[in-house]
């Protein structure tokens, strides 16, 4: 069905970082807003994007916001970062999801939201890293490296999933040795991410053994707050409730405070 | 969301948070009638992987459920979870919504028919002492043993040796039990048990499709075991006829084993014996006489004596059912089956050693009988995306190859359908003993295709 050859073929087809992004990123990182923004400014695509972004209803602004240099200040150099590693993302998302039955919005509503809920957990967590916050919105690379790999075998998904409870990241590991999210790694890496990045996302689905520390809570969180977002009533319709294996044993024990973070009743 | 069909069970896996704001969005309107379509005796939700359910989400499944234990006299409920959400589910159920709650898949499979004759040791508690009786006098009535603790401390005190027992049953309730004739298999005989008084809702209860798809996959001695059967109306007596006229086109015996006539009049054992039905005081009578065994079918060899002859329309549809095996291979193993020679022949197998074997049948606008017949080592490289483990016991490899043979046959039927023929399926069986399979197909004739998978040579044979 997929062989690690088409994979090594959709990693090498990953188009490298623009070179306006990665400027606007390094400024980002070293913390100066105004370079970044005027830097961002000179990518239409990249401004057009932040405008759609900022004025979709999970930000709550009542008047139009449009200027970079604005949108940067009201985001702040943290989210700022994780933005553009959003519109990097964007790049990779399909013209039309075939796999799941989505659209571009609600998956740029999902990426809002799991990067909303993330801040408040790392608030809750006293962790206040800007590399850890930006590292939650390359989490949906996943969905997407799923989208790509899975949508020409749709039919034989299905007819294997009519006799086995099989998740699309476990068939994926099972055939070729990599899932879902060790290629989401992938994708970090390409685009010249710090490697904890893409050791987060790794991390993230809930199947790495040898976790300790930091990096076990925040894999565990990252796990649970994916299956949080996936719960919603639109990615439920979107078939993306079951596209990866929930470790409900790896997450039980944070259960209850997360449901308080997320204000989950 | 689709339920996954394992056997004669299908199950609804859901994960992470089930509310009322989400839990419509699992069930499509399509879900809900290709549900209500399928041809099952058990259906459940698992919990496994729910880590937050309220009842609104709940019911969402409840209604589910029930419509289809109304409609189809099944069994429903939920399954794997633990004491917490069982206590929940009680909690938000309080007065019982009908539904039987399976502390695990593998206890709600206990209570089901399956194609296997296991007879599995498990040992029992409920604080209810009807329930723990019904749960007993099912799991005996589908061939098992089970073990009822009548405390609460001899129930701990024997759950300290857990090796002793294939499951341990607690935190389970039966609810309203599906109302089908229970099941088990005894050797190459399916024994039904029934009880009270029988009249026109046996038609309702006694599952046709599974009795059909045995004849289908070569079981050819039933026997119902009637001790607990106080009388029978003229509605029963008739059915019984109509199984048995349908049972003779396959050359298959039907028996009754311990039926009283005090309460039933003795002019329908006459009638029952001229449609061709038997009268046994006892079980031992049939099982434990290997002649008689072997004359009424039971014993596998002479199973198919008036053997059905290959027909045109089945051979014209060969390459659909060859096209099914060798694109599920290649699906499965990412490696091509190569087609080495066709003949129509009887079933030869050169060695029978290191061998595994399944079965399938289908029926409808055409029928027959699909058998594979793969060497270990490459059943198991084929299975290896279902299983997933390399050190899988020859059971978990059988269980995966049922589910690889019934892929195959859910190809075929896509491929059928499409040319118009509608038919379907019989639940698959498989075989560790490739000499078992023999004594059931040895005399058949066949298309016998000899394909090789990775330099190693497999056999698909086609038959009726």
């Amino acid at each position: 069905m997929i062989t690690s050859e088409e994979i090594a073929l959709y990693i090498q087809n990953i188009p490298a970082t623009p070179a306006v992004v990665q400027e606007a990123l390094n400024y980002a990182r070293a913390g100066d807003l105004p370079k970044a923004s005027k830097c961002a400014s000179q990518d239409p695509v990249l401004k057009l994007y932040l405008k759609t972004l900022m004025n979709r209803p999970i930000y709550g602004f009542r008047n139009e916001v449009s200027d970079v240099a604005q949108i940067f200040g009201i985001l702040g150099l943290a989210t700022t970062q994780q933005t553009l590693y959003h519109y990097l993302l964007s790049l990779l998302t399909p013209k039309k999801w075939e796999l799941f039955s989505l659209t571009n919005h609600q998956f740029y509503d999902l990426q809002a939201s799991i990067s909303k809920h993330w801040e408040a957990i790392l608030t809750h967590l006293k962790i206040n890293d800007k590399e850890i916050q930006s590292a939650i919105s390359l989490i949906p690379a996943s969905i997407i490296v799923c989208e790509a790999l899975f949508a020409k075998h749709k039919t034989e998904v299905a007819q294997l999933r009519s006799v086995k409870a099989l998740d699309f990241n476990t068939i994926l590991f099972r055939m070729t040795g990599s899932d879902l999210f060790d290629l989401s790694g992938e994708i970090a890496r390409k685009w010249e991410m710090p490697s904890r990045i893409s050791d987060l996302i790794r991390s993230a689905s809930g199947t790495e053994k040898n976790l300790t520390g930091q990096e076990r809570v925040l894999a565990q969180w990252m796990h649970l707050l994916l299956f949080y977002e996936l719960s919603q009533s639109a990615y439920v319709s979107a078939g993306l409730n079951d596209f990866i294996d929930f470790k409900i044993e790896f997450v039980q024990d944070i259960y209850e405070s997360f449901a308080q973070v997320v204000q989950y009743t | 969301m689709r339920a996954v069909v394992k056997g004669r069970v299908g199950v609804f896996y859901l994960q992470g948070f089930l509310d009322g704001n989400n839990a419509p969005s699992f069930l499509t309107i399509e879900d809900i009638k290709a549900t209500e379509e399928l041809n099952i005796d058990m259906l459940l939700v698992s919990l496994k992987k729910v880590i937050f359910f309220n009842k609104n989400g709940l019911d969402v499944f409840v209604k589910l459920l029930t419509n289809v234990r109304n409609h189809q006299h099944i069994t429903v409920g939920f399954c794997d979870y633990d004491h917490a959400k069982f206590n929940i589910i009680n909690t938000f159920y309080k007065d019982g919504a009908g539904f039987s709650l399976f502390k695990s898949q593998e206890i709600a499979e206990l209570f089901t028919a399956s194609n296997k004759g296991e007879s599995r040791t498990v040992l029992l508690y409920n604080e209810d002492p009807s329930q723990r009786s019904a749960m007993a006098i099912e799991l005996f009535d589908y061939g098992h043993n089970p073990i009822m603790t009548q405390s609460k401390h001899e129930f701990e005190e024997k759950k300290k040796n857990p090796e002793l027992y294939y499951a341990i049953i607690e935190d389970t309730n039966l609810g309203v039990y599906g109302q089908k004739v229970a099941t088990r298999v005894t050797g190459n005989a399916i024994i039904y048990t029934i009880s009270q008084f029988l009249d026109a809702e046996i038609s309702d209860t006694f599952n046709l499709s599974y009795h059909q798809n045995s004849l289908n996959v070569g079981f050819r001695l039933f026997i119902f075991d009637a001790y607990k059967v106080i009388s029978m109306n003229v509605h029963a007596l008739n059915f019984f006829t109509k199984l048995a006229s349908s049972a003779a086109e396959y050359n298959a015996s039907i028996c009754f084993v311990g039926l009283s006539f005090e309460k039933t009049p003795e002019s329908f054992k006459n009638d029952l014996e001229d449609a061709g039905l038997m009268f046994f005081d006892n079980m031992d009578e049939i099982l434990k006489n290997k002649e008689l065994l072997q004359e009424l079918g039971g014993g596998g060899g002479t199973a198919a004596k008036q053997s059905r002859s290959l027909n045109k329309s089945l051979v014209n549809e060969l390459p659909q059912f060859i096209e099914a095996t060798v694109s599920t291979i290649a699906m499965m193993t990412n490696a091509t089956a190569i087609k080495n020679s066709v003949n129509i022949q009887t079933l030869t197998i050169p060695g029978t050693n290191d061998q595994y074997a399944s079965s399938i049948g289908f029926y409808g606008d055409i029928d027959g009988l699909i058998i594979l017949i793969f060497p270990k080592k490459i059943a198991k490289k084929a299975c290896e995306l279902l299983i997933g483990d390399e050190n899988a016991s020859e059971e978990e490899v059988l269980d995966s190859l049922a589910e690889f043979v019934n892929i195959i046959a859910g190809r075929a039927k896509v491929l059928l359908t499409a040319k118009k023929h509608l038919l379907d399926i019989t639940l698959p069986r498989t075989y560790a003993d490739i000499n078992t399979l023999l004594e059931i197909a040895q005399n058949k004739k066949g298309v016998q295709v000899d394909l090789s998978f990775e330099g190693e040579r497999f056999i698909f044979f086609l038959t009726r």
